[in-house]
Parts: structure tokens; C-alpha cells; sequence
């Protein structure tokens, strides 16, 4: 199968997940417990102002005639207003996908570079001082939750030493012009992806470098450094790309944890307001985009994969 | 020596919290008098939290829900996952395999905290609804690993003379598919128990599924952090208690795999838990179950 066939078979079947995805979202979050209009009525709430309240918010039609709309709507790219605010939920996007893409490019760019370059020392020297302290270092950091890991950061940095802001409190969304701001989160996103993707890097490294190419291209008389890098480092890295997608999807989506405890405003921070205030346009919204993500940078991966290891299978 | 420097460090670090946490409770005599928010000091040995209560009292009271959540939600994934996966793999038709293993693929395409937000919302708050979310964010990664091992081991010419002795479906199942695939799940565990703790942890920093003010290290991060800078221990003591819990369990799991695959010199390689990799065809589109599962988190 050609490239271009597989990334278009890949390409329908994701859009089949996003639809799935999208279906599953709407009638969970139509499960949520409590009302909206009840919400949005006050503290006193007279019945006819919730009413009133329902059929502006069109709450009274039937679910299947609300599902539909809302779908219809999706494929026009209209996500719908927020419940509470009135706002476009797009505008809510907008607004929280630059912080979060911000801390996501950073975090990709540190990461990429640092955890390929560990992997390979640590793989070339295999069993040496550096292999085995990077390894057991890495078993250790993997298992931290990024709460605990952030906390202790930011009272040993930000409240002790003072050395860094301890939250983003009062930066609003605009985090490139304090770069101090920045250091902490990204080093607690960093930890676990770094162990995990070094330790891939190191272990297909380890793999190729044994491997009957490698062997042959020694013989021909390449130099190290080029059989390294042009032969063996490849397809160390394809074995990390799965993991690094997985990653990439994380920090689009799921570094709500981080986001909390910095006060940063991006999507985690959306979700979890918009959960609370039981708006569920927001919410929905928020799950879709992070379907498409998701299948978009799986396919991505499968794709970079299949360029830098073509003996890999990525059939189906 | 060496050795013993190895398994001392993970199991000091598993040990303090362990110990705290199993035997803390008992150790408390009823609630303590009450005294002023985030006092350092003055009769307190890690001073006061956010409503006056005694930090280490709290610390005594708050690992046993953690550590208890973690493990049952554990032990239910497995118990769903392991029936789930040899299901799908030893089934003759095509369509079971499909129909049992791609609503799993669903739970995958979520980032697992944004999933445990949404389901956490929906059920009743309460240690049972986490056990359950925790179990259901688990079960998918345990079923592919249990199923890429029942196929392998399902293929083995010995399950074939078991067939052809006329030996029943159940025996062959239960007697000899699951009993081979012990050991890689066991391999397994380390990875899962940890992804449990850490998704349990979080959880309740973001107070999903627990009562504001509980007894609970992860919520006592969260509802202390405003006396961060007046009374750091309430915040410290158990963020750190969290972090060797979690760092120690997995150097310990980690130290076993490596002893127990023979005494090579390669501490990380982990042949047991990436051996079904290879094996696992036609169940979506990843190459494999991932060896370290992120979603987990990340």
C-alpha cells in the first residue's frame, strides 16, 4: 500500500472516530447532573424566569431534535454559544488554545532534541555509569504525579529561594512576555515525557545498533558518527514516535493538572470551568477539538513513522 | 551491598508512606481540638491546614484512601480485563474479536483526565465511583495486553494436541491459556499500579470524586495551597509522602522485573512487559500496547 492510500484510509477511519467520539461526548455530557437554566436563574429562582430561560437555551426540545442541531452545526464548524456567557464556544477555544500551545511547542521543542540526545548516549555506551544512572533516574521520575512534582517546585523556587513566579497569577494569556513564568510548567511537563521517550530512543537504538544493517554498513566503512546517525538513529526514533504522539496529544489536551496548578489559562482550565458551570456547549466543544487533535496527531505519527522505518507495519 | 543499596532505596521510599498509611488511622484518637488556619508550629508538629486541623493528624488520616482506591481500582480492571482480552483472542470469529475490543478504542481516544473530569461529574461523588472511573481508564490498555498474550500463547502447538485430545473449551481457556499468561500480566502490574496511583492522585487534586475538606493527601495539596507561603509543610509533608510513594513503588517493581529475568546487566530493558508488542495484529491502528502508558496521564 502507497503512502498517500494509507493516509487517506487512516484519514476516513479518524473522521469515523471523531463522529463516534462526538456522539458519545453530547449524551454524556446531557447526563451531567443539574440544570443550566436552574444555574443560570440565581439564587432565588422564580419558575417562570427558569421557563423563560430553557426556551431561549432551547433546553425544552427533545434530546434527538438538540442532537441534531448540534451536530448539523459541526459540520458548518459552529460549535454554538456557551449557556452561561453567550459567548461563541470558538471564542472559548481561541482564548485557551494559545496558552496551551504555547506550553505544548515549548515543551515539544526542549523535549524532542534532549530526549533523543539521552537516549542515544545512554544507548551507545550501554551498561556505563551514564546508561544506568539515566535509566534508574528515569524509572523514578516516570511515576510522580505532575501535581506533587509542580508543588514541591514551586515551594522550594518560587516561595524559598524566590528565583521564579511560583503561579502565572496576573499574566492573563499572554505567557511569551514572562518567560520566568514558563520555567516551572515546563519542567514538570517535561519529566515524564522525557523518561519515557529516552528510554524508547534508547532501547531502538540498542536494537538497531545490533542489527544486520548496521553490521553491513560497518563493514562498507562508514564512519561511527554517520552509521549512527544516518542509519541507526532513524528507526530508534520511529520506535519513539507512537509515544511521542501520545505526548503531543497530551499536551494539547490533558495537562489540566499543570494548568491548575499554575493558574495558566488554556484548555484544561476551560474544561474544567465549563464542567463546573455545567455549560455544555463549552464542553462539548472542548471534547471535539480534542477528538480531532488526537486523531490528527495519530495520524501524523503513523505517517512520520512509516517514512523513517518503511519495514515497520502499519498495516490497517 | 550493592544489591541492598538497590532494593533499600525503593523500599524506604515505599516504606514511609506505606507505613503511614496503613497504620495511621489507628494511630489518631479521635478528631483533634481545632485552632486557628495555617499556624506553624505551637503544639503542632507540621502545624495547622486550611480549617485548623492538625496537619499531622491529617497526614496519619489521608494515605489509606489513596493507596486503597489505587489498589482496588487495580484488582477491578483486572478482573474485567482478563476474562475481556482471552475472550476476544481465543473467540473462532472475526466480528467477536472486533466487537469486544473496538469500544475499548474509544476510552483510548480521550485523554484519560479529561474522561475521569466528564465521568466524575455524571456519577455520585465517592471513593466507589473513583475505584470504578480509575478501573474503566485502566481496563483497555490491561485487555490489549492480555489479549496479545492469549494469542500467543492460543497459536502454541500445545493448545492444538489439547484440541485434539478432545479436551474442552474450558479447560483449554481457563487451564492452560490463562495460566500461561501470568507472568507477562505480572510483568505488567508494576506499570498498572502506578498509572492507578497517579490517575487516583490527581484526581483528588482536582477534588473529582471526593469531599472538599477529606482526609486525603492529594486534597490536602490542593486545599492547603493558599498557606503555601505561610505554612509550607501542610503542603509539603504530603505532596512528598505522594512522591516516594509513587517513585518507591515503581523502583521496586522495576528492581523485580530485573531480577527476576535473570541477572543481566541491563536494569531498564523489560522483556516481559514489551514481549506481546510484536505478537498483537489487527486491533487498531497503534503499533502495540504502549510499554509506557502516558494517558495514564500523559
Amino acid at each position: 500500500m502507497s503512502l498517500g492510500h494509507y493516509a487517506l484510509r487512516r484519514l476516513l477511519v479518524g473522521v469515523l472516530q471523531v463522529l463516534v467520539v462526538a456522539c458519545a461526548v453530547f449524551l454524556l455530557t446531557e447526563a451531567l447532573p443539574g440544570d443550566a437554566a436552574v444555574a443560570l436563574a440565581g439564587d432565588n429562582p422564580d419558575p417562570a424566569r427558569i421557563e423563560q430561560i430553557r426556551r431561549v437555551m432551547r433546553l425544552d426540545l427533545p434530546l434527538a431534535e438538540r442532537f441534531w442541531d448540534w451536530l448539523a452545526g459541526l459540520f458548518r464548524m459552529d460549535l454554538g454559544v456557551s449557556l452561561v456567557s453567550q459567548r461563541p464556544v470558538a471564542a472559548f477555544l481561541a482564548d485557551g488554545l494559545a496558552p496551551t500551545l504555547v506550553l505544548a511547542t515549548l515543551t515539544l521543542l526542549v523535549l524532542v532534541p534532549l530526549a533523543v540526545l539521552l537516549g542515544v548516549v545512554a544507548a551507545v555506551r550501554e551498561g556505563g555509569p551514564l546508561d544506568r544512572a539515566v535509566t534508574t533516574v528515569s524509572v523514578a521520575l516516570h511515576a510522580i504525579p505532575e501535581f506533587a512534582m509542580a508543588i514541591v517546585l514551586v515551594a522550594v523556587f518560587g516561595v524559598r529561594l524566590r528565583w521564579l513566579p511560583p503561579t502565572a497569577v496576573g499574566v492573563g494569556g499572554d505567557l511569551l512576555r514572562h518567560p520566568a513564568v514558563l520555567v516551572l510548567p515546563l519542567v514538570v511537563l517535561l519529566a515524564r515525557p522525557i523518561c519515557s521517550i529516552s528510554r524508547l530512543v534508547r532501547a531502538g537504538m540498542i536494537e538497531a545498533l545490533d542489527s544486520d544493517y548496521v553490521r553491513h554498513a560497518r563493514r562498507l566503512g562508514l564512519s561511527t558518527g554517520r552509521v549512527r546517525l544516518r542509519h541507526a538513529l532513524p528507526n530508534a526514533v520511529a520506535a519513539a514516535v507512537p509515544q511521542l504522539a501520545h505526548t503531543t496529544d497530551w499536551l494539547l489536551g490533558g495537562v489540566i493538572v499543570v494548568e491548575a496548578v499554575f493558574v495558566i489559562p488554556g484548555l484544561g482550565t476551560a474544561l474544567v470551568d465549563a464542567v463546573a458551570a455545567r455549560d455544555l456547549p463549552v464542553v462539548q466543544g472542548l471534547a471535539v477539538f480534542f477528538a480531532v487533535t488526537t486523531v490528527l496527531v495519530n495520524l501524523v505519527a503513523d505517517v512520520v513513522g512509516f517514512r523513517l522505518s518503511p519495514r515497520t507495519e502499519v498495516v490497517r | 551491598m550493592r544489591r541492598w543499596l538497590r532494593w533499600g532505596i525503593g523500599g524506604v521510599l515505599t516504606g514511609v508512606p506505606l507505613l503511614l498509611a496503613v497504620a495511621g488511622p489507628w494511630l489518631v484518637s479521635g478528631p483533634g481540638a481545632r485552632s486557628r488556619a495555617f499556624v506553624a508550629g505551637d503544639g503542632h508538629p507540621l502545624g495547622t491546614d486550611f480549617v485548623g486541623r492538625d496537619v499531622w493528624q491529617q497526614v496519619l488520616l489521608g494515605g489509606r484512601t489513596v493507596l486503597l482506591v489505587a489498589m482496588l481500582a487495580t484488582v477491578l480492571a483486572y478482573l474485567v480485563a482478563v476474562p475481556w482480552g482471552i475472550a476476544a483472542a481465543v473467540s473462532r470469529h472475526r466480528w467477536v474479536d472486533e466487537l469486544l475490543m473496538r469500544p475499548l478504542d474509544l476510552v483510548l481516544a480521550l485523554p484519560s483526565l479529561l474522561l475521569l473530569v466528564l465521568l466524575a461529574t455524571i456519577a455520585p461523588s465517592g471513593s466507589p465511583t473513583l475505584v470504578a472511573i480509575v478501573a474503566l481508564l485502566n481496563l483497555p490498555g490491561i485487555t490489549r495486553i492480555v489479549r496479545a498474550a492469549a494469542l500467543e500463547v492460543g497459536s502454541r502447538p500445545a493448545v492444538e494436541a489439547l484440541r485434539l485430545q478432545g479436551e474442552g473449551w474450558w479447560r483449554i481457556t481457563v487451564g492452560y491459556v490463562a495460566r500461561s499468561i501470568v507472568r507477562t500480566l505480572a510483568a505488567d502490574l508494576g506499570t498498572r499500579f502506578t498509572g492507578a496511583l497517579y490517575l487516583v492522585a490527581s484526581a483528588s487534586f482536582l477534588g473529582v470524586g471526593v469531599p472538599p475538606d477529606a482526609s486525603d493527601w492529594a486534597v490536602m495539596v490542593d486545599r492547603n495551597r493558599p498557606g503555601l507561603f505561610v505554612q509550607p509543610w501542610a503542603v509539603l509533608a504530603p505532596a512528598l509522602l505522594i512522591v516516594a510513594l509513587s517513585v518507591g513503588v515503581n523502583l521496586l517493581f522495576d528492581r523485580a522485573l530485573a531480577t527476576r529475568s535473570g541477572p543481566g546487566p541491563r536494569p531498564g530493558a523489560r522483556p516481559g512487559a514489551r514481549s506481546g508488542a510484536r505478537t498483537e495484529t489487527g486491533s487498531g491502528n497503534r503499533p502495540g500496547p504502549r510499554p509506557e502508558p502516558q494517558g495514564a496521564a500523559p
